[in-house]
């Protein structure tokens, strides 16, 4: 599908207001210069030569591929400016290096800004080009603004979701009379008895990861009815009776339909675990399925993607992880910088290159909803119903530093596992509640 | 021009005598000459260790928050930990798992010398590939450990249930115990050539007389271990595992890589919960904080090896 776009010529950059003014009193000094002498002249030609950009490895290597081949050289070609694409080695190592930028205040113009909330003063404004991107492709969900706007003006632009749905084999629940896959989280337990009884657990991750942990124990407690905070963050919602309810359920999971280790795991785990046929069931996102396709193509054909469960409130939900890019305060010219992302995310772009990843990274634009790209592979579908019940793991509260806090302290997985390891289930809760109110203060 | 030159010369003669000065003399003076080979390394500790430490220390004083001004707080952040349970786990966590490893790895490394320090075939071989859990970088020796650690496919487990020891392994990461007990056994497996080749050159240092009086005074092999090798390894032994004690204490790679701290924080050590303070959670006071707790312990031990260093 993507295909389509590939060949096509790259759009010459638009240029921002902002530009268009310095450029023309840019111009006029030049002009000056002329008369004035070689300092104004020098000034007038001042131009980045070029542009340094930092990303996380992508898992879907062709959207890095295409970023290298195509969209650098087409931007150079059209202003003379190089991009020098930092690509960022994947397993938590992004975030030390973007602080450290932030600290040093050296280092990329631009950046996927992952943990945003730690570094958005050192962020410029870029409201201008996401209201404009907002407008031209359909408006943005509103859940990213909870991350990607702050005092109400944007310091990311939202890039896409890496969505994250429930992967499990088709096989073994079949064989296991499991014919779809659970409706209800209860249905979920039942289905995984059956299968860890016929040797296959689920491997649902619990340790101290960032993504596969949150991507199920969030929402699991938001069908329960709860959530961490209030809309506001100054509340903690989350002591209450529906939060036990809960943890019980994860009790229950944990040890009768799991694998003992994924209490331990950390991200890459579950891949691992998936792929070795240990587990008949994870929360990822669709790295699992494009291993298989790749390397175990038997495995590939009975790999199946399922929406999380619905819980006793009766909706569904999926936790949001997002790639938004920012651009630093600290870059040379901010401005050079805003020019190129507000080039990366214009459609004649910014689709192709979605496209080029297989939608592994869903925009955050309605205008994508039904977007031919989806129809790629069916199995990737799911991933667009999961954008539209995903939730920010700070949800309703906004995502910022305090969130940040409880999410680098585990503090809301760890009630979990401390009641999966023996805990009383009421003072797990009153441990985690103790600290959000530390936090939250 | 040349009235100037003469001028000079003219003055130079009148002079009176002076030994001419030479750079080579100046530099052989053993004050000058101390200070030029101490300036680098001084320097460089300085500039590496020195002032990342101090700013630490500076920095545990005050709320600071990534990209915003610091706060003064004075022992504000050292009261916020006290309050904290993670904190104290950590400390826990930190306190077993360095107990725990200096023991197994200077028990083992002893041992390890003492076999080591045998004749038999392959013997320089032997000692190099024992040398190698030390040499392979941690990170890639820890990512290995995390397959033989895996529950279904590591090999530790296929061991097990291949050998007809059980049906199922135990789950290595899987429970807080477990995951303890293999994060302690993955440190003592780096960390035991390092005792066991410092203890070996010990050996090597000890009189073979010694031996041989002891043997005609009637001592068997427990006997001379006893009161001839032990004794004389004492200093060695003493010195190394301070050193080691160290070294467990700021791990950091081993735990980060294979648990993250989890599950249940029941990994988590003090190195690796400053850091998710500091660099996770950006609470950069904070973090300094918790990484500056770890100094009295060390301080301590320290002062303890160089007290013993000086008495010798």
């Amino acid at each position: 599908m993507h295909a389509t776009y590939r060949g096509k010529r790259m759009a010459q950059p638009t240029q921002s207001k902002a530009t268009r003014r310095s450029f023309l009193k840019l111009a006029a000094a030049g002009a000056a210069g002329v008369a004035a002498g070689p300092w104004v002249s020098r000034n007038a030609q001042a131009k980045p030569v070029s542009i340094t950009f930092a990303r996380e490895s992508s898992y879907v290597k062709n959207f890095d591929v295409h970023f290298q081949n195509v969209m650098a050289p087409a931007y150079e070609k059209a202003t003379g400016i190089k991009i020098e694409y930092q690509i960022q080695a994947a397993g938590g190592s992004a975030v030390p290096q973007l602080v450290s930028m932030v600290e040093n205040k050296s280092g990329a113009d631009l950046a996927w800004v992952q943990q945003e909330w730690l570094y958005r003063d050192a962020l410029v404004d870029v409201s201008d080009i996401a209201e404009e991107v907002g407008k031209q492709q359909g408006g943005w969900y509103d859940e990213i603004k909870l991350l990607s706007v702050d005092k109400g003006k944007w310091k990311s632009v939202p890039n896409g979701n890496i969505g994250q749905v429930m992967v499990y084999r088709k096989d073994w629940f079949d064989e296991a009379g499991v014919k779809s896959f659970p409706e209800t989280w209860d249905a979920f337990l039942e289905a995984g008895i059956k299968l860890k009884a016929k040797g296959h657990p689920f491997g649902m991750s619990m340790g101290h990861g960032f993504a596969d942990n949150y991507s199920w124990l969030y929402p699991l407690l938001w069908s329960y009815g709860v959530t961490v905070m209030d809309k506001t963050a100054k509340k903690v919602a989350l002591d209450s009776s529906e939060t036990a309810k809960a943890v019980e359920y994860v009790k229950r999971l944990y040890k009768e339909a799991c694998i003992e280790d994924c209490i331990g795991w950390l991200d890459p785990a579950n891949n691992k675990a998936f792929l070795t046929s240990q587990i008949s069931c994870t929360n990822n996102a669709y790295s699992i399925m494009v291993s298989a396709k790749r390397d175990l193509p038997d495995m590939g054909k009975v790999i199946a993607h399922g929406l999380n469960p619905k819980g006793p409130n009766g909706q569904r939900y999926h936790a949001l992880v997002p790639v938004t890019h920012g651009v630093f305060a600290h870059s040379k010219d901010p401005q050079a910088a805003k020019d190129f992302l507000r080039w990366m995310m214009d459609p004649k772009q910014y689709r192709p290159w979605i496209a080029s990843g297989d939608m592994y990274f869903a925009p955050y634009l309605h205008g994508f909803d039904k977007a031919p790209e989806w129809d790629i592979e069916p199995r990737v579908k799911p991933f667009q119903k999961a954008l539209e019940t995903g939730k920010l793991t700070s949800w309703p509260a906004p995502a910022n530093r305090q969130h940040g806090e409880v999410v680098n302290r585990w503090i809301v997985i760890d009630m979990f596992t401390k009641a999966c390891t023996g805990t009383p289930v009421k003072a797990a809760i009153a441990e985690a509640v103790k600290q959000l109110k530390t936090i939250y203060g | 021009m040349s009235k100037i030159l003469e001028a000079s010369r003219a003055g130079a003669l009148a002079a009176p005598a002076r030994r001419p000065f030479r750079i080579r003399a100046f530099l052989e003076r053993e004050s000058v000459f101390s200070w030029l080979m101490v300036t680098p390394p001084v320097l460089f500790l300085l500039a590496f260790l020195g002032y990342p430490f101090f700013y630490g220390v500076y920095l545990s004083f005050f709320e600071r928050e990534v990209a915003r001004p610091a706060t003064f707080v004075g022992l504000g952040n050292f009261v916020t930990l006290s309050n904290d349970p993670i904190f104290w786990q950590a400390v826990r966590n930190t306190l077993l798992f360095t107990a725990v490893a200096t023991v197994l790895k200077a028990g083992g490394g002893l041992a390890m010398a003492l076999v080591m320090n045998q004749s038999f075939r392959m013997k320089a071989v032997t000692r190099a590939m024992l040398l190698l859990p030390f040499i392979v970088p941690t990170v890639l020796s820890t990512v290995a450990w995390q397959w033989i650690l895996d529950p279904g496919m590591g090999l530790f487990n296929r061991l097990l249930v291949v050998s007809g020891l059980a049906t199922t392994g135990p789950s290595w990461l899987g429970t807080p115990t477990m995951a303890m007990i293999s994060i302690i056994m993955v440190n003592t497996w780096r960390g035991l050539p390092f005792f066991g080749i410092s203890i070996l050159a010990g050996l090597q240092t000890i009189p073979v007389d010694l031996h041989e009086s002891a043997t005609i005074d009637g001592a068997g092999t427990w006997g001379r271990f006893r009161y001839v090798t032990l004794p004389s390894l004492l200093p060695v032994i003493f010195i190394v595992t301070t050193f080691s004690i160290v070294i467990t204490f700021f791990d950091f790679q081993l735990v980060y890589v294979l648990t993250g701290g989890g599950p249940a924080n029941s990994t988590h050590l003090m190195a690796t919960y400053a850091y998710s303070l500091s660099m996770g959670a950006g609470q950069m006071g904070l973090g300094s904080a918790v990484a500056l707790s770890m100094v009295p312990v060390l301080g301590l031990l320290l002062v303890l090896l160089t007290l013993y260093v000086r008495k010798d």
